[in-house]
């Protein structure tokens, strides 16, 4: 609106011009709006509500700040988060390369295998995970077997089995953010290096990787967010010790009915994401303009 | 030919039309033998005697759709809902539920005025079970008859417990509370202090019931509390696995059948809700399910007499919990879980 008045005090051609350029985005304005900008308020408005149903409170922000067991909660999820986010980057960033750099017929054939997890729901690759992981699972049971181990090895159940399936559940995501930043790289800069006497190790660190940092910014920023978010995943791979935001959301709104607590947790969840987000696309945006300097 | 596809058409839109004006109902429950045997012992007779259709919902567990109750403010698409007694209370207490009476459901008049009083004004009990100790036949020479049997040495990291977001773990800790020279409310000390005891020997903890039965289907767990219901599934799958009533007591499960408030077909809900409460029609359901019933008038076999809660010695042999006093401590008791039970199991 604020754009549109503004637009006001220009000349009828730039007015046509700002109305045409905003234009496209009504449509996702309104969707945002209704979905999204609304249900938030919603959430906003319900953790200020009181469980007897009497004058608005802030008892559930009061609660928060001194409820160890959450603060431990969203501890963990940060941990979690972060760990997440590095696996995925750490494991997407070759992979990306090879997808950015490659003319084999075989590229196609990666690509496909790299984004094909999304092609089965999260659930289901959850569950592939506990049968992997799982103390009577394939890895425990075939190490039992061969006498290498005499208990089960605790790959399940903990943040390293959380950590496992969400890397393997976002990786995908990863792989797409940095593929688009390594693109953007000219392949002809590492080819005048080379031809300068570089070795390939010395292109790698001195040009691609000081290049390609917005994507990698971005493909940690995908990960976080997408892991701090996850419900699924922590619940059935992390088992009753293992409680994150998400899950704790979950047992406040269904089994506790205290949807106003459940509130408070979820707004301290968007604020994180948003906070992560918002420092990660500063960074970002830095970063570019020194490259483009 | 013209006329006798004229004809044939005023047929066809006669029958649409008339297909269309008859009534429907939509009943949310569960899936599974649940389904199988709710449609065949309560749905296709209440269909045939009405005249009423019934469309069935299997989607989301008793707590989900008690959300979604909340969240639609009372009109989430269904008609008649199977929850609990807990969640009854809750959606009266928020006004989402309909209120129930004899005026407008009269077999309520039949039902156990006890357990009518704690599922309150909004729910209808329309079966109980309880929360049973199952045990594997084939490990234990003899059958247990005490939760005490929990704790013996001899089922050490042969047990499995439930996480305290099932109901059951909440229950147990009550009961051994009970046991323990302890009360069901506000003196839950010696319950607390018997469940980190068991923490000690269980092999962990499981928040799905259907994930808990795997490790006594598999014989990892040779003991642990589960609802009877479920119980006696497993018996009849053939597991070498049986339940009891242990003799310090147990708390039911009361399933109730609600009407959310603005439920598109309340009157058919009525109809539906008084048709399920009848005798005959419990009766069938208790035979058909193997659980038992608030109504302590039907007659049905002694196999299931035995096993299930049907007339009133058994309903007093039950505790029966304050479920509103339950709900307020819910968050401590939670609290309190995480920091002394599921710590000592680590």
């Amino acid at each position: 609106m604020a754009v549109i008045a503004f637009s006001t005090l220009q000349s009828p051609a730039r007015r046509v011009l700002s109305v045409k350029t905003f234009l496209p985005l009504l449509a996702p304005s309104i969707v945002l709006t209704l979905f999204f900008a609304v249900p938030m308020g919603m959430m906003i408005g319900i953790s200020f509500q009181s469980l007897d149903g009497g004058a608005p409170t802030l008892a559930s922000y009061s609660r928060f700040v001194k409820d160890g067991l959450v603060l431990a909660g969203l501890g963990r999820t940060v941990v979690m988060s972060g760990l997440v986010a590095v696996c995925v980057t750490v494991l997407a960033y070759p992979l990306a390369y090879y997808l950015a750099r490659s003319t084999s017929r075989w590229r196609t054939v990666v690509l496909a295998l790299a984004i094909a997890p999304e092609l089965a729901g999260v659930v289901l690759r959850t569950y592939g995970w506990l049968i992997i992981l799982d103390d009577r699972g394939f890895i425990n049971s075939a190490l039992m077997w061969v006498g290498v181990i005499f208990e089960p090895l605790p790959l399940s159940k903990n943040l390293f089995g959380v950590v496992v399936g969400l890397t393997h559940v976002i990786l995908p995501f990863g792989v797409l953010s940095l593929l688009t930043s390594l693109q953007g790289i000219s392949p002809n800069l590492e080819r005048s290096a080379q031809i300068l006497g570089a070795s390939r190790l010395a292109v790698i660190r001195h040009i691609v990787l000081p290049l390609s940092v917005p994507g990698i910014i971005s493909s940690l920023l995908v990960g976080f967010t997408m892991a701090a978010s996850a419900y699924a995943t922590p619940a059935l791979l992390g088992g009753a010790g293992f409680k994150v935001m998400a899950t704790m959301v979950y047992e406040q709104v269904l089994f506790y009915l205290d949807w106003p607590f459940a509130a408070v947790m979820a707004n301290v969840l968007l604020i994180l994401m948003v906070g992560v987000a918002f420092i990660g696309s500063r960074l970002e945006s830095r970063l570019n303009q020194k490259l483009h300097l | 030919m013209k006329f006798s596809a004229f004809c044939t058409g005023v047929l066809i839109f006669v029958t649409l039309a008339a297909n269309s004006r008859a009534e429907t109902l939509v009943v949310n429950s569960y899936g599974g033998p649940y389904e199988r045997i709710i449609r065949e012992r309560i749905i296709t007779p209440f269909e045939a005697a009405f005249g009423i259709d019934v469309v069935y919902d299997a989607v989301g567990s008793a707590a989900q759709d008690y959300a979604k109750i909340k969240a639609t403010n009372g009109r989430p698409g269904f008609d008649v809902v199977v929850m609990t007694a807990s969640q009854s209370l809750e959606g009266c207490r928020e006004g989402l539920l309909m209120a129930l009476s004899p005026k407008n459901v009269p077999n309520l008049a039949h039902l156990s005025p006890a357990m009518a009083s704690v599922a309150g004004p909004c729910g209808a009990v329309h079966e109980v079970q309880y929360l049973s100790l199952l045990y594997r036949k084939d490990k234990l020479a003899d059958p247990p008859n005490s939760w005490a049997a929990l704790a013996d040495e001899r089922l050490k990291g042969k047990i499995i417990l439930p996480t305290f977001q099932n109901t059951m773990a909440a229950y147990l800790m009550e009961i051994l509370s009970v046991a323990n020279g302890g009360d069901l409310l506000d003196n839950v000390e010696p319950g607390f202090e018997a469940m980190a005891a068991l923490a000690k020997q269980s092999i962990g903890f499981e928040q799905s019931s259907s994930i808990m039965e795997t490790y006594i289907k598999d014989g990892q767990v040779w003991a642990m509390p589960f609802w009877n219901g479920r119980a006696q599934l497993l018996v009849d799958s053939g597991l070498p696995v049986d339940y009891v009533l242990p003799k310090e007591g147990s708390i039911p499960l009361m399933a109730t059948l609600n009407v959310p408030k603005k439920a598109e077909n309340r009157q058919a809900a009525m109809k539906f809700v008084n048709f399920f409460l009848e005798k005959a029609s419990q009766e069938s359901w208790v035979t058909g399910y193997k659980v038992g019933s608030a109504r302590t008038d039907i007659d049905v076999p002694p196999d299931i007499r035995a096993k299930q809660i049907t007339t009133e010695a058994d309903l007093n042999a039950l505790h029966l919990p304050d479920l509103a006093g339950v709900a307020a401590r819910l968050s401590a008791w939670g609290e309190r879980w995480e920091r002394d039970v599921v710590a000592a199991a680590n």
